[in-house]
């Protein structure tokens, strides 16, 4: 009994789940549910279709080409029972698992910080270029109008100073 | 020796066990009259194995071994290809090859030395025989028959082929393996030597059905038990009858 992968999506297909497919050339095909054998039915390529984990893999959304990646396969040459490897492999699937995952968050947060950085050069890149949209070209004009009180006004007080003294 | 059998009424043997120098494989039956046979004679030489192949007893057609590896079908489960692991020897090697002729044992017929394979065998296949099984390969038909496994069935001593073999196509045979062939039956005329019968260097199990002297071609031609002395002792006793009747 093996928890297969679906040959489609790629998510795993407990026994009693889903379908298989065998094609005349001894190649068998295992599908999680309907949604995944209707696709191959429909001769979709998993690599176009966004919601597959091929998808995913081919366009740099998960993590690939991962030493942690490497553990988890089909093994053709069995190893012989030894209680002592098989607790201390039992003890490292856990671990292996908690670095997948933490070396699978770092990868996420990696390519969603790019896209962080090209968005807000994006944003400076634009209010550089509309700038006259914020800014009205009667932006300056009332503080200037206020210098000019300014200067008015200036002139007046010192007379009133003279007249205190 | 040879020795007769049967499993579950079937005197297609070959089918349901598989023999070699270093271990025997049987298959789990309803009784365990055909798995004693075998433990009788082998026990207390090599391990004898209960195993099944994809939950199937047909394990003598769907696996090929020798004394240094064992090669099982992809359809074997893993925990079948534990449980023979675990039961074996440590030095014999196990391998799952991913192969599109399942039924290893009708496509491939070997000894330690060397092994006659389907033509159509995957080249991969191939190379992994020759490093696993550590033989010679070579792509050959017995008889125009593709299923080199089915129909012949050789030891390092000798080979049994299907019985249509002409004697140039045996002499070819038998220069490529090394070992002297015979065309022969078991199980009283059937032409399925590999599904009728199993072999190793020093024991023989055949059908029920096989006749005494289908018996005695397959213990002459396998060298099988002390048949070299009883030669002897029978053209003793012949020339001696001979004499008496001059």
């Amino acid at each position: 009994m093996r928890v297969e992968t679906c040959s489609f999506c790629s998510s795993p297909v407990y026994p009693g789940h889903g379908m298989n497919f065998v094609r005349n050339d001894c190649k068998v095909f295992r599908f999680c549910r309907g949604k995944c054998h209707k696709a191959f039915k429909k001769k979709r390529n998993p690599r176009k279709v966004k919601w597959t984990k091929a998808y995913r893999r081919s366009h740099g959304k998960e993590l690939t080409n991962d030493a942690s990646l490497e553990f988890e396969k089909k093994r053709n040459n069995p190893v012989k029972y030894d209680r002592e490897t098989w607790q201390k492999t039992v003890h490292a699937i856990r671990r292996i698992e908690e670095i997948k995952t933490k070396r699978h968050n770092h990868f996420i947060m990696n390519r969603l910080k790019v896209g962080k950085k090209v968005e807000t050069e994006a944003d400076i890149r634009e209010v550089k270029q509309n700038i006259n949209l914020i800014k009205s070209p009667a932006a300056g004009l009332l503080q200037k109008r206020q210098e000019e009180e300014l200067v008015e006004v200036l002139p007046e007080d010192d007379q009133e100073m003279e007249n205190v003294e | 020796m040879a020795v007769r059998v049967q499993f579950e009424n079937n005197n297609d043997i070959g089918v349901f066990s598989k023999l070699t120098n270093a271990y025997c494989l049987v298959a789990v039956g309803g009784s365990e009259n055909f798995y004693s046979t075998f433990e009788a004679e082998l026990a207390d030489t090599i391990p004898v194995v209960h195993a099944s192949i994809a939950g199937c007893r047909i394990i003598g057609r769907m696996c090929v071994g020798n004394r240094n590896g064992l090669i099982m079908p992809y359809s074997t489960t893993d925990q079948e290809l534990q449980h023979i692991r675990n039961c074996l020897p440590d030095e014999i090697k196990i391998q799952r090859v991913e192969e599109r002729l399942s039924a290893l044992g009708n496509v491939v017929s070997c000894n330690d030395y060397v092994a006659l394979v389907h033509p159509d065998l995957d080249r991969e296949t191939e190379e992994i025989l020759a490093d696993v099984l550590k033989v010679e390969v070579f792509r050959q038909t017995v008889t125009d028959q593709v299923l080199v496994g089915s129909y012949c069935c050789f030891s390092n001593q000798g080979g049994l082929v299907h019985p249509k073999t002409s004697v140039e196509a045996q002499d070819e045979l038998s220069s490529l393996l090394q070992v002297p062939l015979v065309a022969g039956t078991v199980n009283r005329g059937s032409e399925v030597i590999g599904g009728g019968m199993v072999v190793n260097d020093w024991c023989a199990f055949c059908g029920l059905d096989t006749t005494s002297t289908e018996l005695s071609v397959i213990e002459s031609v396998f060298k099988l038990g002390d048949h070299q002395n009883q030669g002897t002792v029978q053209s003793k006793i012949r020339d001696s009858l001979i004499d008496s009747l001059v």
